[in-house]
């Protein structure tokens, strides 16, 4: 039975010269678990507002064509009675949450609705969302992926039939994103509700859903059962969507010849998606077991070390009650030139260890030296130059309404010598000259990095810290990320990067630091770290697919890309 | 000298400042002040935030300041708002003084404005007790329930909610401000003066990225309320009756209502007396 | 086409709660900046009403007027504590009707010299209503007003001096400047955000301007303020009135007394109306 079907349906927001929806027809099924997929742009937040009735009851603009939400025409239905029907979780999922404490706001909607049993309704989503524990806290208090769930629960609570949810886990650790998705699958499979969601990772889409919807310039182009959906890896490419990695290792070994053609004919049916299959795939022709390459020596020559945490005690301004330690007597070395990776779930200390090294907070005892020198003795100028910081959110990086103004700021409020000049170099070195004129607010997300991280290198600092630069972003615009991280060489060579992006983390890092609450746990190459299963389960860190189905196979050294796993298919040359 | 002033300087960054707020809006919720009854609080400030206008008794003003004095203890509220009021009460009267004195008046002045010091007092204590010490959504049905429009009872609950965020967000981009601005330096009074017309400016400045950050926000937020009811709720007396169904009486309400008539009956013995 | 023109009900709601915020922030803040006084003279920074202004400029007014009102009442007052009880209404009606009138007098938020005029008009105007509400309220508030020597004077000069004071002081620096600053920089960037068209002849509200009708509302919603805040500190000047007849504490105790079944009347007939509320 269908629960939804859109016909031919076109929408044009007010002003803009293009439809954003284009002719879209679709029928979902009761009890799908739905992945829409597409790249930046094309449409996926669009159509699901058309599910609620926001288009065409709130957002003004020009719809045609029809929206059914069981056998309901949307236009002649109340906003209200939709949204008990359809609800929807947004991408920025904080600014939905509109009351002070968890249990007001998992049962507004049942209040405003008027229905008698509210507060009952409203725990009852908390407890199927896992928020039992946190029903009288303060909204503020919980972490970001305790606050996706409460924006979930809020939505669950009316209990609609259908659920929407805009990139559920872009900002989450790996332990976050399955706990987000082990309760859509509840709620999927146990109470039946048709589950959608707008999700570009791959990994999850494979294990989770059950259909792949593609849309591509306001159009949907096909609904496939997920695995064969994940199995176009060229239409899914040309989307900017990346396709499971053993899927892509799979049909590089085709086309290179290291597997051959014969049995893999049909490639629609038999790339593989997920680790399992890939098993099946690839073992039959592996070539060796053995090390490919030698295992790169751990230098262990001492560097330089530029930054010293030395028994750093940190303590935050509690609101009630004692004061939370952040970090208990903590001790760190960073040697120049290294490239670091910060690993660790939500709140386990990595923006503080960041803001200690800022000097922006101050130990309550212990010190931070910075080249030998602390941190709190420095004054404000100095520091800027030694030490930049580059903000999750680059939206708050921007505080002039340029950013050639942007870039320009620090260099020329210190009277930097031929600041015009650099920052023609920096602007055309990020591929921002064109833009340079624009609001970086205004800009897409790609952009919008690729300027927050020239803001950051502006006055050429020893020492860059990066919050999370690849969060938020589709596959492209993570690439371009990477190679600007390339160009960083001769700029800047020592670089902290805080991050879950453990494709970032094989690509480009040299060494990983894990914290958990407040402690240093392991320290050490992606080698050594990847391989301490004690460690991967304390902190949740996911290896790439790629190196899980290395090890599935039993090859002994680690494979961090699809080059190094493809080294050990070389040998025999398949027609 | 130097090193105090600094050292205040110091203390009331905007970090010091989110926390003193919300330590005022959600540290206190389980105190005596936040656990009573909404309405009879109201009911009370109402009585002490007016009677006081109209007594002239310094005996007995003293008695009511020290019992709202209590009850703001009692409230546990935060030390940047008791510093705030103490600031009010003495600029506001100190200040008139002066300016009486500059025109001819004389030392009997003091007098009534002793008087009206104390009024002032008394009256901005109640309404911290009351407005401070109350748990927000508890406020907001109060005042709901005394028929205060819907809209503002939400007000307040949502102002609650996004309070922490936005000095966040505004701590990062003064943040932004700080590490990449060239501060000038704060010697001498001219440079002082220059440092605090720096901030100010920077401030200033910081609303105008706030602003766009916030837009963008905002149009998330009210997509959201339309979708979880807020216009059906306002239109909708039943929503209201569920809301207020919430407020009850108890025995610590009547204790507390009990232990205030005494104590005003007590003060108006003692200034009979004396 | 037309729906396109209005400005709906949703984008009212988000210059509202756009509005709110930002003006309740500030708020915030500058009840803590310290204010230097130089004789007579107070250099203080009394508000950032530029918020409110350039948000009536760009967006619809009413609300953004309504916002920053709504938002001091809740940042500052309530959760400050500063809440001055009826009076406060003073100032929210006074703030309202002034970033009003400020936002109307805008047609092109491009042009720099309306937009000045707007926001110092839209200053003077609310510190001008203050001002007279001050002088009535401490005339009603102490009693033998005139009997205080120096005191009448002192009150009209300080009084008229702190409003003129704050308009050139606060009013250029904090509201003027600013919004002239921030207006043409945010116009045509920050409605594409909240998903509006930027204001152009076609979009502003009306006919544009002030015309007599809202001067005939906010003439009555300047007279509320003066009532409410009369009401405020004045409101038993009848009982204050006996007592000062009596000169005794038995008549104190009467004021008392007369208050406690205020309060209790006022409950009896809010109680009633929720009753008659429960049976509709």
């Amino acid at each position: 039975m269908s629960i939804i079907e859109i016909r031919d349906l076109t929408f044009t927001y007010p002003g803009a010269s293009e439809p954003t929806l284009k002719n879209a027809s679709v029928v979902i099924e009761k009890g799908d678990f739905l992945a829409i997929v597409g790249n930046n742009g094309c449409g996926k937040s669009t159509l699901c507002k058309t599910l609620n009735g926001l288009i065409p009851h709130f957002i003004v603009g020009d719809m045609d064509g029809d929206v059914f939400i069981d056998g309901m025409n949307t236009k002649e239905q109340e906003i209200g009675t939709l949204a008990c029907r359809a609800g929807y979780v947004y991408q920025d999922f904080e600014n939905q949450i509109v009351c002070p404490t968890v249990l007001e706001d998992a049962s507004y909607a049942c209040l405003n609705y008027a229905m008698p049993d509210y507060e009952e309704k409203g725990k009852k989503a908390l407890n199927v969302c896992g928020l039992s524990s946190k029903i009288d806290d303060y909204v503020w208090q919980l972490s970001g992926g305790q606050k996706h769930l409460l924006a979930l629960a809020g939505t669950a609570a009316l209990s609609p039939d259908i659920l929407i949810l805009d990139e559920p886990i872009a900002q989450l650790d790996p332990a976050h994103a399955d706990g987000i998705y082990e309760v859509l699958k509840e709620l999927n499979e146990k109470y039946g509700k048709t589950v959608i969601v707008i999700e570009h990772h791959t990994d999850y889409i494979v294990k989770y859903c059950k259909n792949v919807m593609l849309l591509k310039d306001g159009t949907v182009q096909w609904i496939l059962p997920a695995k064969e959906a994940m199995r176009r890896t060229e239409e899914l490419q040309g989307c900017n969507i990346f396709p499971p990695q053993v899927a892509i290792a799979a049909e590089r070994m085709l086309d290179g010849g290291l597997l051959p053609r014969e049995p893999f004919e049909k490639k629609e049916e038999i790339l593989p998606v997920d680790v399992n299959e890939g098993t099946r795939v690839f073992a039959p022709y592996l070539k060796n077991k053995g090390p490919a390459y030698k295992q790169a020596a751990r230098q262990d020559r001492p560097r330089d070390p530029i930054v010293d945490f030395k028994n750093v005690t940190v303590k935050y301004r509690a609101v009630k009650g004692e004061p939370p330690k952040v970090f208990d007597d903590f001790s760190l070395q960073i040697g120049k030139g290294e490239k670091i990776a910060l690993i660790g779930s939500n709140g386990a200390g990595k923006s503080t260890m960041m803001k200690l090294m800022m000097g922006l907070i101050r130990p309550e005892s212990g010190q931070v030296l910075l080249n030998g020198r602390p941190t709190a003795e420095l004054p404000k100028e100095e520091l800027g130059r030694t030490i930049s910081m580059v903000y999750q959110n680059p939206e708050e990086m921007f505080i002039k309404d340029s950013i050639r103004k942007d870039i320009e700021y620090a260099m020329k409020v210190r009277r930097v010598e031929d600041y015009e000049k650099h920052t023609d170099e920096l602007l055309e070195m990020f591929r921002l000259t064109d833009l340079q004129d624009r609001d970086g607010r205004l800009l897409s997300g790609g952009q919008m990095r690729r300027a927050s991280l020239a803001i950051g290198i502006a006055l050429q600092p020893e020492i860059l810290l990066l919050d999370e630069p690849t969060a938020n972003l589709d596959i492209a615009t993570r690439r371009e990320i990477m190679k600007t991280l390339q160009m960083l060489k001769g700029v800047t060579d020592t670089v902290v990067i805080a991050t879950h992006d453990m494709q970032l983390v094989c690509d480009w890092a040299e060494r990983l630091i894990v914290l958990s609450s407040g402690y240093v746990i392991a320290d050490g190459t992606k080698e050594e770290i990847f391989a301490d299963m004690y460690v991967r389960q304390q902190v949740g860190i996911r290896p790439p697919q790629i190196y899980d189905m290395g090890r599935a196979l039993g090859i002994e050294n680690p494979c961090f890309t699809i080059d190094e796993f493809m080294g050990y298919f070389r040998g025999e040359k398949y027609a | 000298m130097r090193k105090l002033s600094e050292n205040i300087l110091d203390k009331i960054s905007i970090d010091f400042l989110r926390n003193q707020v919300l330590k005022n809006a959600y540290g206190n919720d389980d105190t005596v002040i936040a656990k009573l009854d909404p309405r009879i609080l109201l009911v009370w400030y109402l009585f002490f935030g007016l009677v006081p206008w109209f007594l002239n008794d310094v005996v007995l003003l003293l008695g009511i300041f020290i019992f709202v004095a209590l009850t703001t203890r009692a409230a546990r509220i935060a030390p940047l708002v008791l510093f705030l009021f103490c600031i009010g009460v003495f600029s506001q009267t100190g200040y008139l003084f002066i300016v009486a004195l500059f025109f001819g008046g004389n030392t009997e002045t003091i007098v009534p404005l002793l008087i009206m010091t104390l009024k002032v007092a008394v009256v901005s204590l109640a309404s911290i007790t009351v407005f401070s010490g109350l748990d927000p959504d508890r406020l907001a049905n109060g005042m709901l329930w005394f028929g205060c429009p819907g809209q503002l009872s939400f007000s307040i609950s949502f102002a609650y909610r996004i309070l922490p965020v936005l000095m966040e967000e505004f701590q990062n981009i003064l943040l932004s401000y700080r590490l990449r601005g060239n501060p000038p330096s704060k010697n001498g009074l001219a440079g002082k003066i220059r440092y605090l017309a720096y901030q100010i400016r920077m401030i200033i400045q910081a609303f105008y990225p706030l602003m766009l950050n916030t837009a963008k926000r905002s149009r998330t937020t009210v997509e959201a309320l339309e979708l979880r009811g807020y216009r059906h709720s306002i239109q909708n007396p039943e929503v209201k009756k569920m809301k207020l169904a919430m407020l009850k009486v108890t025995r610590a309400d009547l204790i507390f209502v009990c232990i205030s008539i005494v104590w005003v009956c007590a003060s108006f013995g003692a200034s009979a007396a004396l | 086409m037309n729906s396109q023109n209005k400005i709906s009900q949703s984008q009212k709601l988000m210059v509202f709660v756009l509005s709110m915020s930002l003006y309740g922030l500030a708020t915030l803040f500058t009840e803590l900046i310290p204010s230097f006084q130089v004789g007579i003279v107070e250099f203080s920074v009394e508000y950032f009403l530029f918020i409110p202004l350039t948000l009536a400029m760009l967006f619809d007014p009413l609300s953004a007027g309504l916002g920053a009102a709504t938002g001091e009442l809740v940042f500052s007052e309530i959760m400050l504590g500063q809440f001055g009880g009826l009076g406060e209404l003073e100032k929210f009606i006074t703030v309202t009707i002034g970033v009003y009138i400020a936002g109307r007098l805008v047609k092109n938020p491009r042009n720099r010299a309306v937009v000045a005029g707007a926001s110092i008009f839209g200053v003077f105007i609310q510190q001008f209503m203050g001002c007279i509400v001050d002088i009535l309220k401490v005339q009603f508030a102490v009693e033998d007003f005139e009997a205080v020597a120096g005191l009448p004077e002192s009150v009209f000069f300080t009084e008229g001096f702190a409003c003129l004071n704050d308009v050139l002081f606060s009013g250029i620096l904090f509201c003027m400047l600013p919004t002239m600053f921030l207006v043409p920089k945010l116009y045509g960037k920050i409605e594409p955000l909240l998903g509006m068209k930027p204001r152009d002849e076609k979009t502003v509200l009306g006919s544009g301007g002030v015309s007599a009708k809202t001067v005939g509302i906010c003439v009555i919603g300047f007279i509320a303020a003066v009532a409410a805040e009369l009401l405020a500190t004045g409101g038993f000047e009848l009982i204050d009135w006996e007592a000062s007849w009596a000169e005794s504490t038995p008549a104190m105790i009467v004021a008392i007394i007369a208050a406690a079944v205020v309060a209790l009347i006022v409950i009896g007939v809010v109680r009633s109306r929720a009753k008659v509320d429960k049976a509709a």
